[in-house]
């Protein structure tokens, strides 16, 4: 009998405020407590807000994607030699990433690391390691490839900070409160993470994969150049596309780690994508948006929160949706508050919106 | 105006669209895609960001809007009602090679049915240059 081709994460890494390591990011979104602090990386002074979630001591964003990749790599069991071949896909901002362009950052990255199969750097706002995943998973289930990493990483720096303040996104009261009444707006944050994806190999190897990634889709919604539209419909395409790759309904679907930001309009826009594409189930599945504890790591978000979904669910216990202060009637959710949710779920949805109207859905599998 | 990136893009879009599918516009149902391929981006915009923070000023409020060339991407979707999938793209080799990847990728996998291939480069000095192709629809200039 043939093996059908699935892609899974055999190998996780992330950095955050909330920590290095996999085990600092589960604890951190588990205990609900947001990582958001004083700005001491750069000067705020002529900015409206001057917090963000930064971890206190953080090498430059190649090194600390270096690291990551290894450690992943590590994670899954792959020596040096095994990863000769192996392609990979990375997530960062279009413009000189520590004064190396992207290309040239992934070049030196996969020599660093010793991956020598082909690169792809995705440059798609918010959804770009999104994204990412979901390419390197439709490359390996359709037999492309046998193995991708996907790293990505975005560290809090003055011209982003600057942009988002001066577009009035982030939030005045130094909370995120994503599909909470009362909401101001985003935090930004540090992300760096890196993936494994592979298919069987990794259990050929003897290694346990974390979770599989089992459904994606990617859709936009053809409505503006920065906001969502309102009724969702570019999200919900995504999700039906990950549902339908996974072959399954949307009950089958324990919990949500929802892209919101923290936003008015985009949780709003998100809450109305849930209920059209999960139906009445949508006011029943566990949702949280761990923004609210690591901040927004833009190009590095889908990966970081794809990382906290996997673990999440696979140790049982869902993430706190942090900064709640009362239901908001445009976003009728379950909404994890005060403390985390035991779960005994199998499949878990990321989702991942952005600029343009590019929406992603991921679709992870335990067990 | 700071930079002339989303407008040369606009342009050479709307030029390979006009001549795929003429007024009537992308058939109601064919999803199509956006891939947009720059190792550039928006330079003139990411250099006047950068002297006015160096600097200690503020930004207008147009700059975070136009920040990604997701922005550009979404412009063009809403005007012409694209609702395939937004790629952007650094190209690691040739750029056109890499986007015809990606959109093959995009297609084959059944989230677009054809794909609006944009690659542009704005140089420091130089004009900005820009190409766009529908890759996999039914219609054809």
């Amino acid at each position: 009998m043939v093996e059908a081709r699935v892609a899974q994460l055999t190998g996780l890494y992330a950095v955050s405020a909330l920590g290095r390591g996999v085990d600092a990011q589960l604890a951190g979104v588990l205990a609900g407590v947001a990582a958001f602090g004083p700005v001491g990386r750069f000067d705020t002074a002529a900015r409206r807000v001057t917090v963000a979630a930064t971890l206190p001591e953080v090498g430059t964003l190649p090194d600390e994607l270096a690291a990551a990749i290894d450690a992943a790599c590590q994670g899954a069991g792959l020596d040096r030699a095994q990863r000769t071949g192996c392609a990979l896909l990375l997530a960062v901002h279009g413009g000189p990433a520590s004064g190396v362009g992207p290309a040239a950052l992934a070049s030196q990255l996969a020599a660093r690391c010793g991956l020598s199969g082909h690169t792809r750097v995705y440059t798609s706002a918010c959804v770009s390691a999104s994204t990412a995943v979901a390419d390197a998973a439709a490359q390996i289930t359709r037999g492309d490839v046998e193995r991708v990493v996907v790293a990505a990483g975005y560290l809090v720096e003055s011209d982003q900070f600057a942009l988002f303040d001066a577009g009035r996104a982030l939030a005045v009261d130094g909370a995120v409160r994503p599909f909470s009444a009362g909401r101001r707006g985003l935090l930004l944050g540090d992300g760096v993470a890196a993936v494994v994806l592979e298919s069987s190999a990794g259990r050929r190897r003897g290694v346990d994969p974390v979770a599989t990634v089992v459904g994606w889709g990617r859709a936009g919604d053809a409505f503006h150049p920065c906001q969502p539209e309102p009724g969702g419909s570019g999200l919900a395409r995504a999700v039906d596309g990950a549902l339908r790759r996974a072959g399954l309904p949307p009950q089958a679907v324990g919990y949500v780690n929802a892209n919101a930001t923290g936003t008015a309009q985009s949780d709003a826009a998100e809450a109305a994508a849930l209920r059209r594409a999960l139906g009445g189930y949508a006011t029943q599945v566990p949702v949280s948006s761990t923004k609210s504890v690591h901040g927004h790591a833009l190009e590095a978000s889908g990966l970081l929160e794809l990382v906290v979904t996997a673990l999440a669910l696979r140790h049982g216990e869902l993430p706190v949706n942090a900064g709640w202060l009362a239901q908001d009637e445009a976003c009728p959710l379950n909404v994890v508050t005060n403390r985390p949710q035991e779960t005994e779920a199998t499949h878990a949805l990321t989702l991942n919106a952005a600029f343009g109207g590019a929406n992603t859905a991921l679709l992870v599998g335990v067990g | 105006m700071h930079s002339d990136f989303a407008p040369v893009v606009v342009a050479v879009a709307q030029r390979c669209l006009r001549r795929g599918y003429g007024a009537a516009g992308v058939p109601a149902g064919v999803r199509t895609g956006i891939v947009l391929v720059s190792a550039s981006g928006d330079l003139a915009s990411a250099r006047h960001v950068r002297e006015t923070v160096e600097a200690g000023g503020r930004i207008g409020p147009l700059f975070f809007f136009q920040s990604v060339p997701n922005s550009v991407a979404g412009h063009l979707a809403a005007r012409w009602d694209l609702r395939g999938p937004v790629v952007c793209l650094s190209p690691t080799g040739d750029p056109y090679t890499d986007g015809v990847a990606e959109a093959n990728l995009l297609r084959d996998d059944g989230d677009a049915d054809e794909v609006l291939l944009i690659l542009i480069e704005q140089a420091p000095d130089g004009p900005t240059e820009a190409v766009a192709v529908l890759l996999g629809g039914g219609a054809r200039p």
